[in-house]
């Protein structure tokens, strides 16, 4: 089975009829005084939705923009070499568009950049000491943390003014990062959340894309069979409930919606689409080219020379190819992530340009091939691809020009000596790059650029993660404005209602 | 949306002109609400004069115009403030204006009075009462005497609405347990329960359950962690910038430590283990201007403690109730230990914070004194006997927690009109008349036939009009009970908790005796004097060798004054209060092998006195033997201190033999029983199931509900969402735990229909129906299988009558 999506669905008559049917979200306002849309909902003018898929590709770590699709001078290695010389430690290439250059290892993308808008300017604040997980927080929900409330996600936005596109497959769907077993987990499990809109909202976490197909499976070890009696056992029990009393109750009725909803998932056939191997193997290679069935990311890893890095190739490719799975059967946001993990993949705080080379690998063939996918399968259009990263980094600076951040090199050394001082070691939150294709966005367009001599920072037209999520929100229909109550007081999409879409992206 | 950006340009615009002129919403507005606002705004116009709105002001009262404008001499606005005539005198009653306020009302009306465009003096809706109130109790009706029956049979009788049916003694028995210790009765309670024939059983269940220090301490932490943002893990630890108040709480829970003590340990805490509350959560790096840890702390305080929402208020005068910037920064400046600057929306505005409460009817904070005692004061304001929003505010809690819906509700809105004032205000004064004891509020409740009646069938759509009282309402199962009845019902509780806590309570009249081994000691210095220095710190060590690791290894530690005690560099235990004995888990330090316990004790006082240092450790092991470790003179001491970490910077090498001190029995009169207690506490008491409130929270736990606790979280979703319901069919911890419990319900051997009756009376506090038993007959068959098991107990739980406390 192929799941399609029809682009001419009714997508508000859908939802609406979903909502009614599956949310108990209007009824549970009266008990806990939940979150409902601030001021008169009818007087917000979302703005004509350009997407109806999100796909954030989460560059976690800190993504250099010297050393990816902003390149400066390249310095080649040589012990000797001051630091301060080299700006990127990778050659620059050409794309298929004329005026775009990015650096080597990104071969497959520079093919695809006909389609692509790449914002150079995008800016973070500097916020004195970098904290990662801090950054990402900020980036995820447009809020700098702490906050008196529990931010959601963009993700949880998306799914609570959309709702999902099919009524069986979740809304926000989380893959590739862990939230448990890894460094700063706590902090990462502060953003990936609903927040205060609750779990309804909330993503759905897959931290391994090739064990997706578990999360709409029956538990361990039950078969099909077993699993559709006990749910006939559970109804049977409840048929003969003796308390009557308690049919017309809302809370239980609300309960008995959300089993049945879970069930008709776990035994619908959009579930499939969760599953991987379902694609043909040659499809799955083209994701992740060493990919062998049945052989777990733990057990091939060896094959990779033991670095982190190189086991992040692979993992993240079938993230994408998940990815397009879901946008296919219907998800309406999908974050896949390299995974943040502190020190490792794009987090370079020593051996930079020999982590990225394998960092490079993980990526450039799966984007562009989700990119050629979506194309071929007519959807691009409708689905927004971003690539981002809460911060860049760079060769010397720690924040950004007049910051007072502690460096967090791992090696502060004025000259190179060894292969491991060579690398973006440092945070740079002056200009990093963000990566946009389909979903009413321009093609073979740059917006913003970086100074051409360092400190790179953004030059004129400089987006800040409140622009951008207004950007990403417009794509998808709401509007920046949009504004939910909370403790009596609104809560907006983007800090204040204050975002401003970037005109100049769209098409 | 539209209201609210006239409100926000309204406060930018007062903004500009204060630098030039007096500034009306904030120096002249506060001052008219204060002394004039009772009798001359909203639909009060004594004498014929209301200040509701410019217009009217300019209008005068019955005498003709108040004010002539830039003519503050002639305007009878200012003569009444400050004329001697007893009969035109404003206002009425009371002290007078200030000389400050009457030179900035003048300065006001001489600059043109200016007003704020569109400003209205408008009467809040509704404005509780700052002081208790003594409610007079409504006449017994049917001998319903309990004091919440008789005031809401009252009620019910005023607005002609039926009494809700009582339950039967299973579904109160269900509800009790569930609501007091966060448990399903156990079937052979329920049993000896239910045949009781006396006619105050109901009562002695609900006391026995109180009484149960432990049970009730391990289930309220839940409510306690939420509404404290308190947790074992969480954002901030990884940087150092928060710290737990596990130990302090839990202690304060099975000692039922009376409310205004608590609120005060809180506020103002006596040692560093209640200080996690007010300290908040600090980033690392730079955050906004209404996050420092100076405003959480005013936040946490408002919203926990008060029902106030400061939150709008830290970033400008708030527009959905009457608290103001200044107001939000006045309580701040309480605990800042620098000049805090003003900021409105994240900008300074050249202005300092001066330390300053909520409510200076009841008194007001020394802003000259140091922050320590600045939080002092707030304490005692707090818990001042005549402040009863501290005490409305948790007893509107508790009674939202038993009850389903807050007597003011949302609970955290305490400015809110409630529905029935009288009950409110009488279990408020209720608890400061009992000493502030919580539990007598939950006896009080529990006891009442309002608590034992059955809950409200609700349909969608029943508060649209307002709220009408029709009996308790159901509350969904926490993810703690909910996980700790899935442990009961599987017998799978895991032997390891998170909480840094010495579970139990140190009982006096402990069941077992103990011989002490250990003596005071200290160091050579005070010998024969028996005195130490003021301020004299030692460190103590013992080496002593491990050939395994104990089973169970519990101490008991006091010093006088105060000390840090590390095992093998690990920190177990520190005090401040010389009074105490506190209760260590040895477990978490020793090891097999070479061992050492350094114990860092300082003296304190103003001049020489009495300093003593007590440990005594029992390790029992696997075979059965014990150790015992107590302080003596094979301790060493050194003037040498450890860093911080407990790491010596070079190794001392003037280790000496302790020294017994002679007047030990000083201390021993009155903690010889308290250390026996504690001993018995941590190494000799038999420990009921570890709850899920202990244990950091998982994937089941936060599938249900269980939040994040960065933020302040008092009401969790009542609602079962589709992705949680998603969990509960397929996660793996449920899958687990129902196999591992079906395991041993299989091998017990019994045949379906009494493993069905014992399972459904466990769950359900009821035997199954006949069609019930006939439903799992033909299932499980007669004899039953694990995996049949397995998929019933997973039926049962997903029951809404398993998950609803109705």
């Amino acid at each position: 089975m192929k799941p399609q999506i029809d682009p001419t669905l009714p997508e508000a008559q859908a939802r609406r009829e979903f909502l009614k049917q599956l949310s108990a979200a209007g009824l549970a306002a009266m008990m806990t005084g939940e979150v409902s849309v601030f001021g008169a909902e009818g007087k917000l003018q979302h703005p004509k939705a350009t997407a109806d898929t999100c796909i954030l590709l989460w560059m976690g770590g800190g993504m250099a923009a010297p050393d990816t699709f902003d390149p400066k001078r390249y310095v080649p290695f040589a012990p000797g070499t001051p630091v301060a010389k080299v700006e990127s430690t990778f050659p620059t290439i050409d794309t298929v568009v004329d005026n775009i250059k990015i650096t080597q290892g990104l071969e497959n993308i520079a093919k695809v950049m006909d389609r692509a808008t790449l914002i150079r300017s995008h800016i973070q604040p500097d916020l004195g000491s970098i904290l990662h997980s801090r950054h990402q927080y900020h980036w995820h929900t447009g809020y700098v943390p702490p906050q008196t409330v529990a931010c959601p996600h963009i993700g949880a936005w998306m799914s609570k003014v959309l709702g999902p596109r099919n009524p069986v497959v979740p809304a926000f769907i989380n893959i590739g990062q862990r939230l448990e077993g890894v460094g700063e987990q706590e902090e990462l499990k502060a953003f990936t959340t609903a927040g205060f809109f609750g779990t309804e909202f909330g993503p759905m976490v897959i931290p391994f894309p090739e064990d997706a197909a578990q999360s709409v499976r029956p538990p361990k070890g039950m078969e099909p069979g077993r699993f559709d009696n006990r749910y006939s056992l559970y109804r049977k029990l409840i048929d003969k409930n003796p308390h009557r009393d308690y049919l017309s109750d809302y809370q239980q009725a609300s309960m008995l919606r959300s089993m049945d909803n879970a069930h008709r998932l776990l035994s619908s056939p959009s579930a499939k689409a969760f599953d991987i191997t379902q694609e043909p193997i040659e499809n799955i290679r083209k994701y992740y080219p060493g990919y062998e069935p049945g052989v777990r990311f733990e057990a091939s890893r060896d094959r990779f020379a033991g670095t982190y890095e190189a086991g992040t190739i692979g993992k993240f490719g079938l993230g994408c190819l998940l990815a397009r799975r879901l946008t296919e059967a219907g998800a309406r946001f999908i974050e896949v992530s390299t995974e943040y993990i502190p020190f490792f993949n794009w987090d370079t705080h020593e051996n930079g340009y020999s982590r990225l080379v394998a960092m490079k690998e993980a990526i450039d063939a799966p984007i562009a091939q989700l990119v050629r996918d979506l194309e071929e399968r007519g959807l691009l259009n409708r689905t927004l691809i971003v690539v981002a990263s809460e911060f860049s980094r760079d060769m010397i600076m720690e924040g950004k020009p007049g910051s007072n951040a502690n460096d967090q090199a791992g090696f502060k050394v004025d000259t190179i000596t060894e292969m491991k001082h060579y690398g973006q070691h440092r945070h740079f939150t002056g200009g990093s790059s963000v990566l946009l294709f389909g979903g009413g966005v321009k093609k073979g367009h740059v917006h913003g650029a970086t100074a051409t001599e360092r400190p790179f920072v953004a030059l004129g037209e400089p987006v800040s993660i409140m622009d951008l999520h207004a950007t990403i929100f417009t794509a998808m229909g709401i509007s920046p404005k949009t504004a939910y109550d909370i403790e009596g007081r609104p809560f907006y999409a983007t800090e204040d209602g204050h975002g401003k879409a970037v005109r100049d992206v769209f098409a | 949306m539209k209201s609210l950006i006239v409100a926000v340009s309204f406060v930018f615009g007062a903004l500009v002109t204060s630098a030039a002129q007096v500034d009306f919403s904030h120096q002249i507005v506060p001052i008219l609400r204060e002394h004039c606002a009772e009798c001359h705004t909203g639909d009060k116009k004594k004498g014929g004069l209301s200040i509701n709105t410019k217009a009217d002001l300019m209008a005068g009262s019955e005498n003709g115009a108040v004010i002539e404008l830039r003519k503050s001499d002639k305007s009878r606005f200012i003569e009444v403030l400050v004329t001697k005539d007893e009969d035109s005198r404003m206002p009425p009653k009371g002290p007078r204006l200030s000389p400050e306020k009457i030179l900035l009302l003048k300065a006001w009306i001489d600059g043109g009075a200016q007003w704020d465009e569109g400003f209205a003096f408008k009467k809040p809706a509704y404005e509780p009462a700052l002081k208790p109130r003594r409610v007079e109790l409504p006449k017994v009706v049917k001998g319903r005497t309990n004091a919440v029956d008789r005031i809401l049979d009252a009620y019910l009788a005023k607005n002609k609405l039926k009494t809700p049916e009582p339950i039967t003694d299973a579904e109160f028995a269900r509800r009790v347990h569930l609501d007091l210790v966060g448990l399903l009765p156990q079937p052979e309670a329920l049993e000896k329960f239910l045949a009781d024939k006396g006619k105050d059983k109901r009562q002695r269940l609900v006391q026995e359950l109180l009484d149960n220090d432990v049970a009730y301490a391990e289930h309220w932490l839940t409510f306690w962690n939420d509404l404290l943002r308190n947790d074992y893990i969480g954002t901030g630890f990884i940087t150092g910038g928060r710290k737990q108040i596990t130990k302090w709480l839990y202690t304060a829970l099975t000692e039922n430590k009376p409310y205004d003590q608590f609120v005060r340990e809180l506020i103002a805490p006596p040692t560093p283990a209640s200080a996690g509350f007010s300290e908040g959560i600090k980033w690392r790096g730079s955050v906004n201007a209404s996050q420092t840890t100076e405003i959480q702390f005013a936040q946490s305080v408002g919203q926990s403690l008060l029902g106030i929402n400061l939150k709008c208020a830290s970033c400008h005068d708030s527009f959905i109730d009457r608290w103001k910037l200044d107001e939000a920064y006045g309580m701040a400046a309480i605990i800042a230990e620098q000049p805090l600057e003003i900021n409105r929306c994240d900008k300074p505005i050249g202005k300092t914070a001066k330390a300053a409460w909520l409510f200076p009817e009841l008194g007001q904070i020394d802003a000259d004194k140091p922050a320590k005692e600045r939080l002092q004061q707030l304490a005692a304001l707090m818990t001042h006997p005549e402040n009863g929003r501290v005490t409305r505010t948790i007893v509107n809690r508790f009674w939202q927690r038993l009850m389903g819906r807050g007597i003011v509700h949302p609970v955290d809105a305490m400015q809110s009109e409630p529905w029935n004032s009288d009950l409110l205000d009488y279990l408020a004064v209720h608890l400061s008349d009992n000493k502030y004891d919580l539990k007598k509020t939950l006896e009080l409740i529990c006891n009442s036939q309002a608590y034992q009646s059955k809950a409200q069938v609700l349909e969608p759509g029943a508060d649209d009009h307002a709220y009408v009282y029709g009996g308790p309402r159901t509350k969904r199962m926490t993810a703690e009970q909910f996980t700790d009845a899935v442990w009961q019902l599987t017998g799978s509780a895991p032997a390891k908790f998170d909480a840094g806590v010495v579970r139990g309570k140190a009982e006096l009249n402990a069941a077992t005796k103990v011989d002490l081994k250990g003596q005071w000691v200290w160091s050579t210095d005070n010998k024969g004097t028996n005195v130490a220095k003021a301020g004299e710190a030692i460190a103590l060590r013992h080496k002593f060798t491990l050939k395994s690791l104990p089973v169970r290894a519990g101490a008991a530690i006091s010093v006088d004054n105060s000390y840090t005690l590390s095992v093998n560099g690990k920190e177990l235990a520190a005090d401040e209060d010389w009074m105490t004995v506190e209760p260590v888990d040895l477990l978490g330090g020793l090891k097999a092998g070479a061992n050492e316990i350094l114990l860092v004790a300082k003296n304190a006082g103003n001049g020489p006195n009495l300093a003593g240092a007590f440990f005594e450790g029992r390790l029992q092991f696997a075979d059965g033997a014990e150790q015992v470790i107590g302080t003596d003179t094979t301790w060493e001491w050194t003037k040498t201190l450890p860093d911080a970490k407990g790491k010596f910077a070079t190794a001392p090498k003037d280790w000496q033999a302790a020294v017994v001190v002679a007047t030990a029995e000083v201390w021993m009169k009155s903690l010889r029983e308290p250390i026996v207690a504690t001993l018995n506490q941590t190494v000799y008491s038999t420990l009921p199931m570890v709850r899920a409130s202990l244990v950091k929270s998982d994937m089941l736990q936060r599938t249900l509900g269980r939040p994040n606790r960065d933020q302040i979280v008092t009401t969790r979703p009542s609602d079962l969402s589709t992705l949680e319901a998603l969990d509960l069919n397929n996660g793996q911890t449920l899958a687990d735990l129902l196999a591992k419990g079906a395991g041993k319900l299989v091998k017990d051997g019994s045949s379906t229909e009494a493993l069905v009756q014992r399972v459904y009376v466990y769950a359900l506090s009821r035997p199954p129906t006949k069609n019930e038993l006939s439903v799992t007959r033909e299932v499980l068959g007669p004899k039953p299988t694990e995996q049949g098991v397995q998929d019933l107990l997973w039926a049962l739980v997903m029951m809404p009558e398993f998950q609803l406390v109705r």
